[in-house]
């Protein structure tokens, strides 16, 4: 039984260990092209995205710090996806979710942690509601979430935007911003010069949460099931329709969450251009992750300190276009997305040729 | 007379599904003349069709087109001879208009230029020529299924089709539609078309074919004049006995009335009635099979039953409590389970593990869930208890189930649904593409659940199954009951005549007439 | 509101047509696409695309003309590399054209400051902008002059490439057998259309404008590249393909309400106090509208004969004597 799952869990991982060596093969490839120094560029990427310098000063916090948002991007992702709805909506929730933490952290007086608790309920009921439009019109009338997400992301950057540039203008200066936040409003940070603080933890909590929630509770049950095969969750009377809307809140809650963490422990108010395509990083966080909360986590971080490390060291220090660090991380997504479904056909002959073998006589039907 | 078509000694085998679907076949067909094709499900006149059409390759035999012989490995081949298949499932475009349609891939052009006119007029002649009117700017999808298909059937005459063959023509249709085609049929066979149906259903050849073929679990039974015989003889050629598995019955303790089925309609996606106003009872402690040839009505039948879809006429009682709005979840607490026909992607979902597989109708009650959480520790062990009491091989708790072998699949969803002690259970096909040692296993469990006081309702399209297992047969065909027999006291005769449309005064009559033959020629 | 009106001016609508030329020619693309059968959500990434190689064709060929070839040329390329990935691999659509967005958006910038050193965004002083053409008739027309004459041959191109897509979808052979792919794929298959093949045309055709789309923005308007030019273009492209229901008229129009939306709320800025932004929502919300419009016809048109059956029944029942 202990066997089963860890081949299993090799599987999971196989595929985009592949997809992440080849990556870094590619970069390897393009850094040469570039005449640089191909032993030293690996390792000032790793040291200047995960490692630490002497005095205990660690480049990794910051990557955790960066990886906050994308894991909660990711996760609402994650929620959606195993619920059969294709959502890429995490972008417009998360705007909106950031336009609602930076209004309440200054509209509105509350003591500390009573401040931050009611900014962040209302980030993610915001989003929640967000996610809820999607998730109804695919239920009820059969539009297509993809299209409607893409739709309701411009939406959603159009209306912050005005947010931002109006109502909520702080003073006239050129790059529209919003009034800094209550202090009571920011989320504390664990180090001096960092911004790695509350909002880590509260990402770290969804993950288990999430992880939980998918796989021990029923309405998560009900949602993996419907997700997976439709026919089934029908037979078996579990209420799919539920809980696809049931989905898309929970996918927009974590997105505008994400927002507000933001907003809160990172920037401490909304400027203009603040959607820098966090919400496709999520995305992708969840494509590789195996649309998993775990593999979200691990993915998230391991993007974060590369292009981190890419952006620190190889610029700064080899002057090797920064942008390299994203262009990998796009061709490991197109190595997953083309080494999945090879390995998926592999799968499905060893399963076929096993099943033919494990048949009786009169056996399946073609 | 010529023979269009010639096939000898067509063999295959589907070795994936160990099927041996047509045996040593030998099929002729004049020209000119309406030739029905007839058996039950899985008696191969489909493949037979299929490999002369190109889309399957015999394993061995030979086919003679005109005299000729000739090789058909691709549909394009089928076609260059002249044969032309009317599917059941159309191939059509729906927003473009008939002509579009029937044009498809050949439409006359001028340097890559299309002429809307030019095709309207070429549409037009075709079916004056035929003597098939259709607007030919009109749009498939405001067209009825018989317009749909006429113009498939046009489809197929543009090609030069001399030969064509109807796959169920008439599943689709109306009994006012039916009529139709049939005087459709006959006009192309007077301008010397030669035509071949596949069907079950014995009133239509004996209207419309002049020689009919009969197909028995892949052998060919024999060839007819259909002026020379009758509906009675041709359902008796239609069902056979193979192998009687007799399962030891006791005898029936039946109880008060678990299921009541009153005067219920259900619409198929096209708006036709797929199952017209049915009544019937189920009780507990018996067993009663719904027989019939599949497309009749059993997968409406069974999903209106079980919830999954909503009636549109009648009502449905279940222990004394209407349930025409119970929810499936609502119908399962009441204590319906239901064993479906298709167990690999509507009883299972073969992405997960066994454990998921088993709460799914369960996973709401207090000993699975508590709080909203799932109660990991006793689901795995419900599991294990499953295992053990179905001897399910192979299958693990915490484990994946897609790699079990379809008896084994079946023994899943067999101990999920009787784990909650049903009192009411639908098995659809429960048997469908088993092996003969999971066939005994499902067969005794349904038995066994029957003694325990359960109603079981048996939807099958075997005979044997029918006749072995059930208390009482009720015959669907055309989503009406077509007649109540019980079982102890029924033939195949009975059962297989009331399947293919006739009725038992047919049989009556027909038995009559050949004592009468019989007496009078050992007189002489 | 005097103001307000005095917006509307020839300026506005020439900025309008302009703007929305981008979007046009990769709605096109996207559009034939969806006719396909294909949802190509990668538009972003083949604008892009587009922009970068062509300012850099026109900077090391000297012609901005060969620019423009050379980025339709690299457009379609990478619409072959989508439609081998799918096809023969049986890649995800949506997952590609996100890894593709991902990969175009940073590798152009990548090769950009590879090339020119650390910059932010580069342009040359021997780069020659497309120059606006002057149509002879044309522009004496009164009124309707200056909105039809005066703009350089990309945006001519579009509306030609409109009318083309509108001839062959619906009056040429290839269209239609196009369009039968993208409706029932076995359908057309049955009767020997090669729908792989078509499917591909359909993806380098869409390439190819886009890539002229994205070359507009930097040979065409701005005569420089910077990080991400395309700006979310690509993405409505693909709304307005939808808004205009995948008919190459209707792309067109659609095109033209993104465009002066965009126009208008840029000039609005200057006379009013009206935000911009919401200016460019109408177009968004309309495109929702259409999606959520579509599917309430698809929901009542299932239940239809449904219903009828219902009423059949009810109408049989009252005519039945009572048993």
């Amino acid at each position: 039984m202990k066997d089963g799952r860890f081949r299993k869990l090799l599987d999971a991982i196989l595929v985009p260990l592949l997809a992440v060596l080849s990556g870094l093969v590619l970069m390897g490839i393009l850094i040469l092209f570039l005449r640089k120094p191909l032993f030293e560029s690996y390792a000032v990427l790793f040291a200047n995205g995960f490692g630490c310098k002497e005095y205990g000063n660690c480049i990794f916090i910051t990557a955790l710090e960066r990886a906050t948002p994308i894991i909660l991007t990711g996760l609402s992702a994650v929620v959606a996806f195993r619920s059969g709805m294709f959502s890429i909506g995490q972008e417009g929730q998360y705007l909106l979710g950031a336009a609602a933490a930076a209004w309440l952290g200054y509209a509105i007086h509350l003591p500390p942690i009573l401040h931050a608790s009611v900014i962040i309920i209302a980030a993610m009921l915001v989003g929640a509601g967000y996610g809820w439009i999607p998730g109804i019109l695919k239920v009820k009338l059969g539009v297509n979430e993809l299209l409607a997400t893409i739709m309701l992301n411009s939406i959603a950057a159009l209306v912050v935007e005005y947010l931002v540039q109006f109502p909520m203008r702080a003073d006239t200066s050129a790059v529209a911003h919003s009034p800094v936040i209550d202090e009571s409003a920011q989320l504390m940070s664990f180090l001096p010069g960092s911004k790695w603080g509350v909002g880590f933890v509260i990402a770290v909590i969804a993950v288990i949460v999430i992880y939980i929630y998918l796989w021990r509770t029923k309405p998560g049950y009900e949602q993996r099931m419907a997700g997976q095969s439709r026919k089934f969750a029908l037979f078996g009377g579990i209420p799919s329709d539920n809980s696809a809307v049931r989905a898309m809140l929970i996918s927009g809650a974590l997105a505008g969450l994400a927002g507000a963490i933001e907003v809160m422990g990172v920037h401490r108010r909304i400027t203009t251009g603040f959607s820098v395509g966090l919400g496709f990083d999520g995305l992708t966080s969840a494509i590789l992750g195996q649309v998993h909360p775990f593999g979200v986590f691990i993915v998230a971080i391991l993007f974060s300190g590369l292009k981190l490390g890419a952006q620190i060291g190889l610029q700064l220090r080899l002057n090797i276009p920064r942008e390299l660090g994203g262009t990998i991380i796009g061709f490991i997504v197109l190595f997953v997305a083309a080494g999945k479904l090879y390995e998926e056909s592999i799968v499905r002959a060893r399963e076929w040729s096993a099943r033919r073998r494990g048949s009786k006589l009169k056996g399946e039907s073609p | 007379m010529t023979l269009a078509i010639e096939m000898k000694g067509i063999t295959k085998f589907f070795a994936s599904a160990q099927v041996r679907a047509n045996e040593g076949v030998d099929f002729s067909v004049e020209s000119g003349e309406v030739h029905a094709l007839v058996g039950e499900n899985g008696a191969g006149k489909t493949t037979l069709m299929n490999i002369l059409y190109g889309l399957i390759k015999p394993d061995s035999g030979e086919i003679f087109i005109d005299s000729q012989k000739v090789e058909i490995n691709h549909p394009d081949d089928a076609i260059k001879h002249g044969i032309g298949m009317v599917h059941q499932h159309f191939k059509l475009v729906p927003s473009f208009t008939v002509a579009q349609n029937i044009l498809l891939g050949m439409e006359p052009s001028q340097a890559g230029f299309l002429n809307q006119q030019n095709e309207n007029k070429l549409v037009d002649e075709l079916a004056k020529k035929f003597n098939l009117p259709v607007d030919p700017t009109a749009r498939i999808w405001d067209l009825p299924v018989s317009m749909q298909q006429r113009v498939e059937i046009l489809k197929v005459l543009q090609r030069n089709a001399k030969i064509l063959v109807l796959d169920e023509p008439t599943a689709v249709l109306t009994p006012q539609e039916v009529n139709e085609l049939i005087t459709v049929i006959r006009g192309l066979s007077k301008q010397g078309y030669t035509i071949i149906f596949i069907t079950h259903k014995l009133i239509e050849v004996m209207s419309v074919a002049d020689r009919v073929s009969v197909m028995r679990g892949g052998r060919m039974m024999g060839t007819k004049r259909v002026s020379e015989t009758s509906i009675p003889e041709l359902a008796r050629m239609m069902v056979g006995r193979e192998v009687l598995l007799r399962v030891k019955k006791k005898e029936i303790q039946r109880g008060e009335t678990v299921l009541e089925v009153r005067n219920i309609s259900v619409a198929d996606v096209n708006g036709l009635a797929a199952i017209s106003r049915v009544s019937f009872q189920v009780h507990k402690g018996e067993i009663v099979a719904i027989a019939g040839v599949s497309g009749n009505g059993q997968t409406e039948l069974v999903e209106a039953i079980s919830g999954m879809i909503h009636l549109d006429g009648g009502e449905i009682v279940f222990k004394g409590k209407p349930i025409n709005e119970a929810s499936v979840g609502e119908r399962r607490d009441l204590g319906m389970a239901h064993i479906p026909e298709d167990r690999m992607v509507v009883g299972l979902n073969l992405q997960t593990t066994l454990d998921e597989n088993l709460i799914v109708s369960r996973y709401n009650h207090s000993e699975f869930s508590r709080y909203g959480f799932l109660l990991m520790k006793t689901i795995h062990e419900f599991a294990e208890k499953v295992v053990k009491a179905f001897s399910i091989a192979a299958a693990r708790p915490g484990e994946g189930i897609a790699m079990l072998s379809g008896g084994n699949l079946q023994k899943v969803v067999v101990g999920r649904e009787l784990s909650g002690n049903p009192s009411f259970i639908i098995a659809n096909q429960p048997t469908r593409g088993l092996d003969v040692g999971s066939i005994e296993f499902v067969h005794k469990t349904l038995i066994e659940e029957r003694d325990k006081g359960a109603g079981v309702l048996l939807v099958s399209v075997e005979l044997d199954e029918v006749l072995a297992l059930s208390d009482r047969i009720l015959v669907l065909y055309r989503g009406k009951i077509r007649g109540e027999l019980n079982t102890a006291t029924a033939t195949e005769e009975e059962v297989g005549i009331l399947m293919a449309g006739g009725t038992l005064e047919d049989l009556k009559q027909y038995k009559e007439d050949n004592e009468e033959g019989e007496k009078r020629e050992m007189k002489s | 509101m005097e103001g307000f009106f005095s917006v509307f001016t020839v300026e506005l609508l020439n900025s309008g047509v302009r703007l929305a030329t981008p979007i046009l020619l990769a709605a096109l693309g996207g559009a034939l696409c969806n006719q396909a059968g294909i949802l190509n959500l990668a538009l972003e990434s083949k604008m892009l695309l587009g922009a970068f190689v062509g300012i850099l064709a026109a900077y090391y060929l000297g012609n901005s003309y060969g620019g423009l070839l050379v980025a339709m040329i690299a457009g379609g390329l990478l619409g072959l590399l989508f439609a081998f990935l799918y096809h023969k691999y049986r890649v995800d659509l949506v997952i590609l054209a996100i890894a593709f967005n991902l990969i175009i958006v940073e590798l152009t910038v990548f090769v950009m400051r590879a090339l020119f050193g650390n910059v932010g965004s580069w342009s040359d002083p021997s780069i020659v902008r497309i120059p606006d053409i002057q149509i002879p008739l044309l522009k004496d027309i009164p009124f309707f002059g200056p909105l039809l004459s005066g703009y350089n041959i990309i945006v001519y191109f579009s509306w030609l490439a409109t009318i083309v897509m509108f001839v062959v979808l619906y009056r040429m052979r290839s269209g239609r057998h196009l369009r039968a792919v993208g409706e029932n794929k076995s359908a057309a298959e049955t009767v020997g259309i090669n729908a792989i093949l078509l499917q591909t045309l359909a993806l380098v055709i869409s390439g190819a404008l886009a890539g002229l789309g994205g070359a507009f923005l930097s040979i065409g308007h701005l005569k420089l590249f910077t990080r991400n030019m395309s700006n979310g273009r690509g993405w409505i492209a693909i709304a307005a393909a939808m808004f205009g229901v995948n008919h190459p008229i209707g792309v067109f129009l659609a095109s033209l309400f993104f465009g002066f939306a965009d126009a208008f709320s840029v000039r609005i800025q200057n006379v009013t106090d009206l935000p911009p932004n919401l200016v460019k929502l109408l177009p968004n919300v309309a495109t929702l509208l259409v999606l959520i419009i579509i599917g309430l016809r698809s929901v009542i048109a299932l239940g239809m004969a449904r219903r009828r059956f219902r009423a059949q029944l009810r109408a049989e029942e009252s005519a039945i004597p009572s048993e």
